[in-house]
């Protein structure tokens, strides 16, 4: 690479650069890592029995919905980055970064070890929690307010993570 | 294979030119070290920030980035080209840039090739956003420049193209004359820029 950077360019250039941000690049979310762990994600979980993503993105959903909370707000309150709050809710397959999946594990109030599974982070040893992860998916959907069933549904998961 | 050219930084701190090295083709070991000294040092500061209630859209917007991953996603193809400055014996400021895939938008280049940084930041050391202090600048035009020389050898006359932070947004549009299209909806609404062989001319000047 042949740069011909003259001192009077490099003066030039310093006096519009020395207060000046620079960066350049997707978001906030890392789509080249996003898209490397999603594909090992989705390749460990070829080979187990349940993929329990889905799980994780709809129980952000409703219990933001249960509190009342938009997205922003809700991005605000765990100290998250919406773009990938977004990415949570919407993408099935896609798998948050552990720091997120801590703050989020903390403003519900749930153990981090069953939220990094279900967020398919960690492997999860324990089959129940893949099949009671695609059981909950099935039953929500995503409407403006709780209906009934989702209610219920989004009760007993957050019961089934609290009591393992 | 690992090409390195001598280019020059400005010390803040004295107000010279200091000499650095401009690294095409940055080896595993030193995304490694540039990881181990960025990361650290960005954390410490945003919990700093925080602290002292800094509201988050002036925390970096680039917070989450990892170099490593990056250069891990694109080993192996030939496209992509990873630069870095270094200056002190660390990493100054790293780009990851790609020479296929994609093409102008700009109407009196639309379609024609260019070269497209798909991200560009400097050390966290270095950005007054970050520290009341910063230790380099020229950064960010150095790697700019380094861009459009790529796009130059590829044939592509100086045209490049990048979505730039938010915060950056401003730096592009008037201190690097690129053309603002507008925020772009297939990349998280950042706005779009490019710039055309008439303006990287004009850049490099």
């Amino acid at each position: 690479m042949k740069l011909n950077l003259t001192k009077e360019w490099l003066t030039k250039r310093a006096e519009r650069d020395d207060k000046a941000e620079i960066s350049a690049g997707v978001f906030s979310i890392d789509i080249f890592k996003s898209k490397q762990r999603t594909h090992q994600v989705a390749s460990i979980n070829a080979a187990a029995d349940e993929d329990p993503r889905p799980a994780f993105g709809k129980l952000i959903n409703l219990w933001r919905r249960k509190k009342g909370l938009r997205m922003d707000q809700l991005a605000e309150k765990a100290n998250i980055d919406l773009a990938e709050l977004i990415e949570i809710e919407r993408n099935i397959h896609y798998t948050p970064e552990p720091r997120t999946v801590y703050q989020l594990a903390r403003t519900l109030g749930l153990s981090n070890e069953r939220m990094l599974q279900l967020s398919g982070n960690v492997i999860a040893r324990d089959q129940t929690l893949g099949q009671e992860a695609v059981r909950f998916a099935a039953r929500s959907e995503s409407v403006e307010k709780l209906n009934k069933d989702e209610q219920r549904a989004l009760e007993e998961f957050v019961k089934f993570l609290s009591e393992k | 294979m690992s090409e390195r050219t001598q280019v020059h930084l400005k010390d803040r701190r004295t107000g010279t030119l200091v000499e650095a090295i401009l690294i095409d083709g940055v080896t595993e070991e030193e995304v490694q070290a540039a990881e181990l000294t960025w990361k650290p040092f960005l954390e410490k500061e945003i919990r700093r920030m925080e602290a002292a209630g800094v509201p988050k859209e002036r925390l970096p917007q680039h917070r989450h980035w990892d170099w490593r991953q990056k250069y891990d996603a694109i080993e192996g193809y030939a496209a992509y080209q990873m630069f870095a400055i270094e200056c002190e014996s660390e990493m100054q400021g790293m780009m990851l840039v790609s020479t296929a895939g994609k093409v102008c938008r700009v109407e009196s280049q639309k379609g024609k090739s260019l070269v497209y940084v798909h991200f560009l930041a400097a050390a966290p050391w270095n950005l007054a956003s970050i520290v009341t202090e910063p230790r380099f600048s020229l950064v960010g035009s150095i790697l700019l420049a380094t861009a459009i020389q790529l796009s130059i050898q590829e044939e592509f006359s100086g045209r490049i193209g990048l979505h730039s932070l938010p915060q950056a947004d401003g730096w592009y549009a008037h201190d690097c004359g690129m053309t603002d299209l507008g925020c772009d909806a297939t990349a998280h609404n950042l706005r779009y820029f490019e710039m055309t062989a008439e303006q990287a001319s004009e850049f490099l000047k």
